[in-house]
């Protein structure tokens, strides 16, 4: 599902587009992007804050997101062999989305994001930066993180607990995932 | 905490599993092998109260046709490297696509995906493992045969071969699928090859509508066991009714499950209702699409009283029964009349269909179309219900009797109670018996509160059993225990068999408890 410009606005997404263009690009050069996208399209799912930053994470990373609104599992059978998804879920949306990708894809990483804790698991070795930064929230640190473990090449099996500071609205549980199908 | 760790089939030496990989390679292509943990892990996803490590997959090997499937099992009886089964791997609940113990190998068959047959005028349909109700739906749809399904919670994604053989149930008429088999085509752990029923005979004409073929029915050997893989399945279709009415009773107290047992079960016998009907208790209709931390945070079962503001928020009642009627018009409303009056003597039920229950909402819709066998996935909604990820299916048969619904439903609340679990639970109806269904959510990332399920789920099966109340169907951590309760003799025969049929026991080891 794409994300109307009405959704895109809402979600900030479009933000660079609905101001002037001098503002756009001194927002753009704050948040450390790469001037252009190097390492292709990324699928990015969710339809709040939290994807919003993923993808700023990905972007300063030299990825060019492309925003798919709310995870429907099914539509990763749709997806060319190769392609790289990545976004926040539910758990119901963990469940589908792990059991789909049963000899059709791999997992490279998947977080839970609780109140306190970040916990992170990942197929493509560990973490190695925290996830906070002066460019965006722990999401956009995320997106960063998953930027570079899309691209790594280590086969390890990775768990990691990783203290998530306190919060205004951090009481709720959010989930993660970096897949290729 | 990292792991890098080779995983080996118990007792295999790296350079056996080795050539054995080589040689599977050679059968199903490179891709249909693998090794990575990445491509694994989606085989490692457990949402029962189990290790993660004694879950973990050695490999995974996708062969595409039944005659890979003999080459494939031919080597793992060369290199004595046990094998796990799965078709579609959605078995949610029951073990998921999880191996029975670390160190086997998933023979994944989703690749075998051909509908090899639907015949619109017998309502028979022959099809692969690998293929899914979403797949034969889009199917039959797009041929236009006017044939229904019947399908799962989980329906658009499981499939009917995986389904049928871990004889789950459906919301149709059809709904207890097993019975609804006709035909299959099994690989034996040799590599031989067999087909039941009829299917022996060349060119026969019948092995879609006649089961029991000659001599002794062997079909049921192959469900829920480990003594062949089954590449092919024959299954019956419903015939689409001229008209289809679903309807909601809903009453609104916990004792209430008596009353309706007891007027279910003759209306259900005399299939005046045909369909596996469900009784839903509040916790399962809300919990599709309600968050418990709505109504209560607590770490202990939801108390009564966030029940009751859940009832009067969704505008749901304590037992919320969705059946449905079948055939023409007039037999529809004969029907009709004879439930309204059934279940309208006590005063207590509140009988919905049509615009009234649509406006209802709650589980109507989904409900809906599970009872004329669309594909629906609402009901994942309930791994929202508490988070966590973990989830359980506790699953105990009862006859359809009042007294004893009451027993069990008591019985589960109160171990439920004990370890801080809710009661979300439902019972579907069969023709005289029910399948108890409650889901076990809890937190897998709380070590404590898993051991808590854990031990919540062991006490469950324990006290069901000392009542003499069995399980028709668990998921891989408990399935020791679940057949120690049905008795050393029938264990001793299953044992016999699989030495038998299975003597180097590489097919799924442990499924059902069933071992060398």
């Amino acid at each position: 599902m794409n994300l109307t410009r009405r959704q895109l606005m809402k979600n900030s997404l479009l933000l660079g587009a609905a101001m002037p263009l001098s503002l756009g690009a001194a927002w753009a050069a704050d948040s450390g992007l790469a001037p252009s996208p190097v390492h292709g399209p990324i699928r990015l799912y969710g339809v709040d804050r939290s994807a919003t930053e993923l993808g700023l994470g990905l972007r300063q990373q030299g990825w060019e997101p492309r925003y798919e609104g709310r995870l429907d599992p099914l539509a990763l059978n749709a997806l060319p062999t190769g392609s790289l998804a990545t976004g926040f879920t539910d758990e119901a949306g963990l469940v589908l989305l792990t059991s789909l990708l049963a000899g059709r894809g791999r997992v490279l990483a998947l977080g839970r994001h609780e109140a306190g804790r970040h916990r992170l698991l990942s197929h493509r070795g560990p973490l190695v930066e925290p996830l906070s930064g002066a460019a965006g929230g722990w999401q956009a640190a995320l997106g960063r993180e998953y930027a570079r473990l899309a691209l790594a090449e280590d086969e390890g099996r990775h768990a990691q607990a990783i203290v998530r500071p306190a919060a205004r609205g951090a009481s709720a549980a959010e989930l993660s995932f970096l897949i290729r199908v | 905490m990292s792991t890098t760790q080779r995983i080996l089939p118990k007792g295999v030496s790296e350079a056996d599993f080795d050539a054995a990989l080589a040689r599977f390679r050679e059968i199903v292509g490179a891709d249909g092998v693998l090794t990575e943990g990445g491509q694994l892990a989606p085989y490692t996803k457990i949402m029962m109260a189990g290790d993660d490590r004694d879950y973990i997959p050695s490999a995974a090997v996708m062969p595409t046709g039944a005659e890979q499937v003999q080459e494939v099992v031919r080597i793992c009886n060369e290199f004595k490297v046990p094998i796990w089964t799965i078709s579609t791997g959605k078995n949610l609940g029951y073990g998921s696509a999880a191996p029975g113990e670390t160190g086997q190998v998933i023979l994944d068959l989703h690749r075998m995906n051909r509908i090899l047959e639907v015949d619109p005028e017998s309502c028979t349909a022959l099809v692969e493992p690998g293929v899914t109700y979403q797949q034969l739906h889009d199917y039959i749809r797009e041929k236009g045969y006017k044939l229904w399904l019947s399908v799962p919670a989980p329906s658009a994604i499981a499939g009917p071969v995986g389904n049928t053989l871990d004889r789950g149930v459906g919301y149709t008429p059809y709904g207890e699928h097993f019975m609804f088999q006709c035909g299959m085509e099994v690989v034996l752990a040799n590599g031989e090859m067999i087909r039941t029923g009829m299917g022996g005979i060349e060119n026969s004409t019948s092995w879609q509508v006649f089961k029991w073929g000659y001599g002794p029915y062997l079909d049921g050997l192959f469900s829920q066991s480990n003594y062949g893989v089954v590449t092919k399945m024959g299954l019956w279709l419903m015939p689409e009714p001229p008209a289809y009415r679903p309807f909601i009773i809903q009453y609104p107290d916990p004792e209430d499950i008596e009353e309706i047992v007891e007027i279910m079960r003759p209306l259900r016998i005399s299939q005046v209702i045909p369909n596996a009907v469900v009784i839903v208790h509040t916790l399962w209709d809300a919990g599709t699409h309600v968050e418990r931390k709505t109504y209560y945070d607590g770490s202990e079962s939801i108390p009564r009283e966030a029940i009751e503001r859940i009832k009067a928020d969704e505008g749901i009642g304590e037992w919320n029964i969705y059946a449905a009627l079948y055939g023409t018009p007039e037999q529809i409303e004969v029907n009709w009349n004879i439930i309204e009056q059934a279940f309208g003597k006590s005063g207590k039920a509140k009988m919905m269909y049509g615009e009234e229950a649509e406006k209802r909402g709650g589980g109507f819709e989904y409900r809906s179309a599970l009872m004329r066998g669309d594909m629906n996935l609402q009901e994942f909604g309930l791994y929202n219900w508490r988070g966590g990820g973990g989830s359980m299916w506790f699953a105990p048969v009862s006859q359809a009797k009042g007294s004893e619904t009451r027993d069990q439903t008591e019985l589960a609340q109160q171990i439920l109670g004990k370890y801080g679990f809710d009661y979300v639970a439902e019972y579907i109806v069969g023709w005289r018996d029910m399948h108890h269904v409650i889901d076990l959510l809890y937190n897998r990332q709380d070590p404590e509160e898993t051991k808590r399920a854990h031990d919540c789920f062991a006490e469950l099966i324990d006290e069901f059993a000392k009542r003499g109340y069995g399980l028709y169907r668990t998921n891989n951590e408990f399935m020791e225990q679940v057949a120690g309760t049905f008795g050393e003799p029938l264990r001793e025969v299953h044992r016999t068999l699989k030495n038998a049929l299975d003597p180097n026991g590489i097919l799924s080891p442990g499924k059902s408890g069933i071992r060398q």
